[in-house]
């Protein structure tokens, strides 16, 4: 592509074909009740953090299943992990669990500590 | 007494073991001590030189040989363990006596207080040999009775009082078998002895039926007590029974005053080496009791640690971290304290800093009333405090009324420490900034974090089940006691976490009747509601069987009201409630029982009923 | 003549009681409580088209005479399945009656809203269910607990269903018609009133109700907001504050009501459990009765002589309750003609 020194607007339609769905699948495995989400807001509308940001946690869930991941840890640095979403969650999704897994997931590079052996 | 011999090859295998294993144990000893932080090991050496070693001394005595903590919680078990461990510690100490009293030139030879049967000739004139050849064959009698209910035990637990035991793996059965073989080994060997070196009502009787046996191959009776012996030694540092010698140092670090504080820390490899999976913790924990997933219990969870199994970093989180199997454990181990270490191993380096929170000044009160993340979906809990609040005639106010920071102890127990640190200083800000000299809050989880990892000198900080109590003590709240029955449940991070446990019952004493329930479910004991934010593992079916298990239990004698002290409790409880027991908070209750003073204007800041962002 | 006892005396009781009636049997009703017409008796008017409830239990009540009995105010004590084929039903002030068979119409209850805690139900003043909706529009007056007419009322859909954390994940089925209704009917008393509707997802799943819902947003202005109330709490003057997010703009808000109105689901009836222990017959995980087959059986149990109609198998609206109770009562008449042979 010729570099114009201009860009025109770039669309805002996400091609579903093209994303890149690496991170949904790897919080499908490690989560069980991910993407069992239908949307209903509670979570975001009780969220501790959410009432100082605009920290969404439902649209997280679906940004992940869009893959749209650039911003994602930016966002999640903003839960607090207080556990509210869960307690509130109709459909029973661990979201604690699911944030702690996430935030693991995005921390780069992130390497699986060892569990080593405490004696010899 | 007469020496006939000082030496055979038979000793062998017991020597080479026991110097093995004194040299094993020498080593780790060292490294675990080498491995506290240098301000806990200080600790440590000093508290060996002063007072408290009588107490350590004590403690191993009751602990490691007779079992005390086991015999309260299980008679049967208790008097197993305290049969094989004393008997053997005491067949060891009458042996070292008798060397002492009749060879005492052989002391220096580890084996002969061992094999001292072999090696000694009973004359006519050791009367006193009478003595020690009953005493000890009495004290062999006993291991045997242990080990006789330790093979029943391992066909039908359930007859000692387990519903479950430790499934074992080979180092460990290796290590149980032989130790199982040892004490009838040493019987056939004495027995065979029994004409010459002298014996008793046990070993006299063995001696008749096995004086078939000629004398050759007699020996060779010696030779399979040694080489048991020996055995043992080698498979004990792969085996439970390291929990042996490692429970005596982890009492002098108890009673140092050292806790754990990270993996790896010596007090950590010591909790981890004194489990003897005996798996009380088992039946004690929940998610294995009543949801049936024992697989991440403590005892599995230890082992893990102990191989080095990756595995445990994920059953660190299959934990609702309630502390029952901590309060079950005969050895004490921190398992919680454990699980903690892994979970802050595994947490992500870069953790956020909140520098999103803007500056709040809610304005000067006395009193500040914290509700907490939970409490602000228990309406029931808030209208009542801030009404209880009102009467007392105290110049309070909400902290949290428009918005929370959360207080720090979920992420905490997520093993962020950097992130909770950060909500804590946002918080210790805005509670120093109010100038408040009392901090109530309703939540457990809260109060808890608030109480350990709050710098907060100054401020007092109450439950708000303590609050209530002092009202009414104070006779500052004025409350009519009912007929209603009432059972009480204690929060895990109120009780067992905080050790709060009079203060709710005296509330509820003084406003309704204050039903009982059985101490295997109460105070230390008390169950977890299953809503522990601490688990990130469990399914919520699985939460739910847990929950429902732990209401049938609680509820058992259809009491009017099941009263908790704890907004998540509550919550969780009356998920499974619907058409039996009513779930109340304390709160709740004191107000249906109070009788208000006549309506005088309230007393909340009426400038600050919402937090005033500044920034 | 062949005897046959119903359990409930609600629109499938009574439904089922007409057809069997005609066919020539004699028909016994227990009810638990002092009126019959179930649920139904304490509503107003129905949907889609607003008649009246009682009209409706007139209508169904009609054919029945001389030949159906109805005792009130019974609770079953015991149902015993006879050697004879026969169900012997005992009642704590009743002979023992011995049916031919027996129809379990016991119905539904509505979800005790005061487990949704986080909604004020029983703290607040003005926070009520669609039940209590449905009184005030009986006695003709919608007011707050103050006395004060209404001007904005929320209604939230799904309280008590689709929610894991109270044990119920089925949807209840009628109450998103019911609050399409009472919104539409709020808008009739009071034309001025700003209504909001929370919903998690509209089912309007029948012929008209979709034209309820066009009725509801272009003739009374009635607003739907996607999203699932948070919280609720009260202010000084008694309204009530509601948390929610706006899921389809993305965007959290607070706002206020003078009257929010909870839509409780279905719950299977508080002696349902206790009938089916008795009985033997099978009850789902979600507490209601389950029959042999829900495609070609959707009446009959493993028991024989045991019959099912109406919401004791699940929710259901008025006209399905009414068909499945006409249906159940065809199932019992093949029954008892194949045992006569």
């Amino acid at each position: 592509m010729i570099d114009f020194g201009y860009g025109i607007t770039r669309s805002n339609r996400l091609n579903l074909d093209e994303a890149d769905l690496t991170l949904a699948r790897k919080m499908a495995r490690r989560e069980k009740s991910f993407g069992t989400c239908i949307g209903c807001g509670t979570c975001t509308a009780g969220c501790t953090a959410g009432h100082f940001t605009a920290y969404n946690p439902r649209k997280i869930q679906l940004m992940i299943l869009n893959g749209q991941t650039e911003n994602l840890k930016e966002d999640l640095e903003k839960c607090m992990l207080c556990g509210r979403c869960q307690m509130l969650c109709p459909r029973g999704i661990s979201l604690r669990s699911l944030w702690s897994k996430l935030y693991r997931a995005l921390d780069a590079p992130h390497k699986t500590p060892s569990v080593t052996r405490d004696i010899f | 007494m007469e020496e006939r011999f000082s030496f055979d090859p038979f000793v062998l295998p017991f020597t080479i073991g026991m110097m093995f294993i004194i040299i094993y144990l020498s080593i780790a000893a060292g490294k675990v001590i080498y491995d506290l932080p240098s301000e806990d090991r200080k600790k440590f050496f000093r508290s060996l030189f002063s007072w408290r070693i009588f107490v350590s001394i004590k403690d191993i005595i009751c602990e490691c040989l007779l079992h005390v903590r086991i015999f309260r919680r299980n008679r049967v078990l208790g008097f197993m363990h305290m049969s094989i461990a004393f008997g053997w510690f005491m067949i060891i100490v009458l042996g070292h006596i008798e060397v002492k009293l009749y060879a005492p030139h052989r002391l220096n030879l580890p084996y002969f207080p061992i094999f001292f049967r072999y090696f000694m000739k009973e004359t006519e004139q050791t009367m006193q040999g009478a003595f020690f050849f009953f005493i000890m064959d009495f004290f062999l009698l006993l291991i045997f009775i242990g080990i006789g209910m330790a093979l029943y035990k391992r066909f039908n637990s359930r007859a000692m009082g387990m519903r479950r035991t430790t499934r074992l793996k080979m180092a460990d059965r290796i290590a149980l078998y032989t130790l199982w073989l040892i004490f009838p080994l040493r019987l056939l060997a004495e027995s065979h002895t029994a004409e010459i070196a002298g014996g008793s009502f046990l070993t006299n009787t063995v001696g008749y039926l096995v004086g078939v046996v000629p004398e050759d191959y007699g020996r060779g009776f010696w030779w399979a007590y040694s080489i048991s012996l020996g055995m043992f030694f080698f498979a004990l540092p792969g085996s439970r029974y390291m929990h042996i010698p490692t429970e005596a140092l982890l009492i002098l670090f108890k009673n140092a005053g050292i806790r754990s504080r990270k993996k790896g820390d010596g007090v950590a490899t010591a909790a981890i080496y004194s489990c003897s999976r005996c798996g009380i913790c088992i039946d004690a924990c929940q998610i294995s009791s009543a949801a049936r997933k024992p697989k991440d219990t403590a005892v599995y969870f230890i082992r893990q640690l102990r191989e080095g199994d990756p595995a445990a970093l994920k059953s660190a989180e299959n934990c609702f971290m309630c502390g029952r199997c901590v309060q079950a454990c005969p050895v004490g181990i921190d398992s919680i304290r454990l699980r903690q270490n892994v979970r802050e191993l595994k947490a992500p380096k870069d953790q956020s800093d909140y520098s999103y929170l803007p500056a709040m000044d809610i304005g000067q009160a006395d009193v500040l009333y914290f509700s907490g993340c939970m409490t602000r979906n228990m309406p029931s809990i808030l209208y009542s405090m801030k009404k209880i609040l009102k009467e007392s005639g105290d110049n309070y106010l909400h902290m949290d009324a428009s918005s929370t920071i959360c207080c720090g102890r979920p992420m905490l127990l997520s093993g962020q420490i950097d992130a909770a640190r950060a909500m804590i200083m946002k918080n210790t800000e805005i509670i120093r900034l109010s100038g408040a000299r009392t901090l109530i809050t309703s939540c457990p989880i809260c109060y808890k974090v608030f109480c350990e990892q709050y710098s907060l000198q100054g401020v007092e900080i109450l439950h708000h089940s303590q609050y209530i109590d002092r009202l009414i003590k104070e006779g500052r709240i004025e409350v009519e006691k009912s007929s209603l029955n009432v059972v009480y449940h204690d929060p895990c991070d109120l009780g067992r976490g905080s050790k709060v446990y009079k203060e709710p019952r005296r509330v509820i004493d003084a406003v309704a009747t204050l039903t009982s329930i059985p101490s295997a479910i109460d105070k230390k004991k008390a169950l977890c509601c299953g809503g522990s934010l601490a688990n990130t593992a469990l399914s919520e079916g699985s939460r739910r069987t847990v929950t429902e298990d732990a209401y049938k239990q609680l509820t058992a004698s259809s009491p009017d009201v099941l009263a908790t002290a704890c907004p998540l409790c509550k919550k969780t409880f009356e998920g499974v409630s619907e058409g039996h027991s009513a779930v109340k908070d304390i709160a709740q209750i004191v107000v249906e029982a109070m009788v208000e003073k006549s309506p005088v204007p309230g007393k909340e800041n009426s400038k600050n009923s919402s937090a005033h962002i500044t920034a | 003549m062949k005897n046959i006892v119903i359990i409930g005396a609600g629109v499938a009781g009574l439904s089922a009681a007409s057809i069997l009636k005609e066919k020539g049997y004699d028909v016994t009703i227990i009810e638990k409580k002092a009126y019959d017409g179930g649920n139904v008796a304490s509503w107003d008017r129905l949907f889609p088209d607003s008649r009246r409830a009682s009209r409706l239990i007139d209508d169904v009540k009609r054919p029945l005479g001389d030949g159906v009995t109805i005792h009130y105010d019974q609770s079953i004590t015991s149902l015993v399945k006879m050697k004879d084929g026969r169900i012997g039903v005992k009642t704590d002030s009743l002979e023992t009656i011995h049916a031919d068979a027996l129809l379990v119409a016991s119905g539904f209850s509505l979800f005790d809203a005061h487990l949704k805690e986080e909604y004020g139900y029983g703290i607040y003043d003005n926070v009520y269910t669609q039940a209590d909706l449905e009184s005030m529009f009986n006695a003709g007056k919608v007011l707050t607990r103050s006395g004060d007419a209404p001007r904005r009322i929320g209604f939230v859909h799904c309280v008590g269903s689709r929610d894991e954390k109270v044990g119920n994940r089925y949807c209840s089925k009628v109450c998103c018609v019911t609050a399409v209704k009472q919104a539409s009917e709020i808008k009739q008393l009071y034309p001025d009133a700003q209504v909001y509707c929370f919903y998690m997802d509209l089912r309007m799943f029948e012929l008209p109700y979709e034209d309820m819902y066009f009725n509801a947003q272009k003739l009374y202005g009635v607003r739907f907001i996607r999203g699932r109330l948070c919280e609720a709490a009260e202010k000084m003057d008694k309204s009530v504050v509601l948390k929610v997010e706006d899921t389809l703009a993305g965007q959290t808000m607070n706002l206020s009501v003078d009257m929010l109105v909870l839509m409780a689901g279905m719950r299977p009836a508080s002696d349902t459990t206790r009938i089916a222990t008795m009985l033997g017959l099978h009850c789902g995980k979600e507490g209601f009765l389950t029959p042999v087959d829900t495609f070609s059986r959707g009446n009959e149990t493993e028991v024989d002589g045991v019959f099912l109609a109406g919401t004791c198998t699940g929710p259901k609206t008025i006209p399905q309750t009414i068909a499945d109770a006409r249906s159940a009562a065809i199932c019992i008449d093949e029954y008892l003609k194949k045992r006569k042979k």
